[in-house]
């Protein structure tokens, strides 16, 4: 189904008090979406991973993002670097499952080899049987591709255009907001990760994160101490939005224990906790004693995998609260997914106009559709 | 080992993904094939390159003054 052009882009870009949310297309239309995607995903700086997938150097993980092929990859220097996970020579898949490469990255198809910083250092046979070099093979020229990368609070990002501003000049806002969390920060292992599997388009994801006012109808169990008014909207056009509460209370084990605080937060962060969506596809949170990132995977136009990491100012916090804490995330985590994929499975109503926002609690979502619609607009996609 | 030996050797280290086999074997069919030794000292080097293994300076010395490698800026994968 194409984009609806008697309905112009414009419509979502408009003040809140009269716009309307994205048309369908851009949640069900996969070549609306193909051409959104350049304009939001690969041309911005899109959440891949985390550091904590490739914790030690050699480790190498394929990732497919947006049907291309990537290898992240940690270098023996400890550096994340992010390549095209194919050989300079056909094309071939270099790297195909998670694996530790102890030397030279070896092509299977015909063994060409490049070192983990991306050199080409050996071609073997490609000047005949026995010869290993050629003129018009300049292995100085055929070093793996790289992609461009940023690593912030253990978050790789990627452009894939290779053209956007500097990601501390796109971000710097939020780099601000939150520079008292600009510590060390230390994933949580095996048990601090999990991943949900989610039949909706990756916007809603963010939608739906980006606002607090579904809090108290799918989220029941928060209205004992978290109540709607207990939260304030985050808006930073162009950047990001989300929602702060001012009621955050430490999860404790059985004998009361917490976690430790991150060091040198100021007094609005003994109960204060925010919830950023970072444009396009990172949703964080931040509280005294712990973080989290959740990278929205966009599978296809109606599916999304989101990755969730969780992160503590020390390397060495209890298992067993470090447990308790993510299967609390994840239980609320998993109560917003009847919605997303609701929301999803709406956006098939042919009758469906984008819909409407609330003036006083839908700002941040607003804020979200008017990036994407401004950024889809501007590139004439 | 003769060279049949060799062969199946070389067959099961490729199965069994042996890199330090593999770099051990081609070297051994290197040295029975004489004139022609680049070919198999070539793998060897690759698979040296591949394991990081400590051989693939020597390898790689070796193919170079054979003129099986032309290109000096290259170095060895870390």
């Amino acid at each position: 189904m194409p984009d609806d052009l008697s309905r112009p882009l414009a419509d979502v870009m408009a003040p809140i008090q009269r716009a309307r949310g994205l048309p369908n297309a851009h949640y069900i239309d996969p070549m609306t979406i193909g051409r959104e995607n350049r304009a939001v995903l690969e041309t911005t700086w899109a959440a891949l991973a985390v550091g904590a997938d490739v914790p030690e150097p050699g480790d190498a993980k394929p990732i497919d993002f947006l049907g291309q092929p990537l290898l992240l990859l940690r270098d023996d220097e400890g550096a994340v670097r992010v390549y095209f996970n194919i050989c300079r020579h056909r094309g071939m898949i270099l790297v195909g499952s998670p694996r530790k490469i102890d030397g030279a990255i070896r092509c299977p198809y015909h063994s060409w080899c490049y070192s983990k910083d991306g050199r080409l250092v050996a071609t073997p046979h490609v000047g005949g049987p026995g010869q290993n070099a050629c003129d018009g093979i300049e292995r100085a020229r055929l070093g793996l591709s790289t992609v461009r990368s940023h690593v912030w609070r253990d978050v790789v990002f990627i452009n894939l255009s290779g053209d956007a501003p500097p990601f501390e000049k796109v971000h710097a806002d939020l780099l601000t907001r939150w520079a008292e969390f600009e510590r060390p920060i230390f994933h949580g292992g095996h048990d601090s990760t999990f991943i949900l599997d989610v039949a909706t388009n990756w916007k809603l994801a963010v939608e739906n994160y980006c606002e607090s006012y579904h809090l108290p109808w799918v989220h029941p169990g928060l209205n004992s101490y978290s109540r709607l008014e207990d939260h304030y909207h985050i808006m930073e056009p162009g950047r990001f939005s989300g929602q702060g509460s001012y009621v955050y209370r430490q999860l404790q084990g059985a004998d009361g224990e917490t976690f430790p605080d991150f060091a040198g937060l100021s007094g609005f962060w003994d109960t204060g906790a925010e919830y950023v969506s970072l444009f396009p596809n990172l949703l964080l949170g931040v509280h005294r004693d712990h973080v989290y990132a959740i990278i929205l995977e966009p599978v296809s136009h109606d599916r999304t995998r989101e990755h969730v990491h969780i992160y503590y100012p020390t390397p060495d916090t209890d298992e067993t609260l470090r447990a308790k804490n993510a299967k609390q995330w994840e239980s609320v985590f998993l109560e917003d997914i009847f919605v997303v994929e609701g929301m999803q499975r709406g956006r098939a109503a042919s009758g469906f106009d984008g819909g409407r926002f609330s003036p006083a609690m839908d700002g941040p979502t607003h804020l979200f559709h008017a990036w994407v619609a401004s950024r889809v607009d501007a590139h004439g996609a | 080992m003769d060279r049949s030996a060799l062969d199946e050797a070389l067959l099961a280290a490729h199965a069994a993904g042996d890199l330090h086999g593999l770099i051990l074997l081609y070297v051994r069919a290197a040295e029975m094939e004489g004139p022609g030794a680049t070919f198999y000292l070539t793998h060897a080097y690759v698979f040296a390159l591949e394991a990081a293994d400590p051989q693939s300076a020597a390898l790689r010395a070796r193919l170079v003054a054979m003129g099986a490698e032309r290109d000096e800026s290259m170095r060895p994968a870390r």
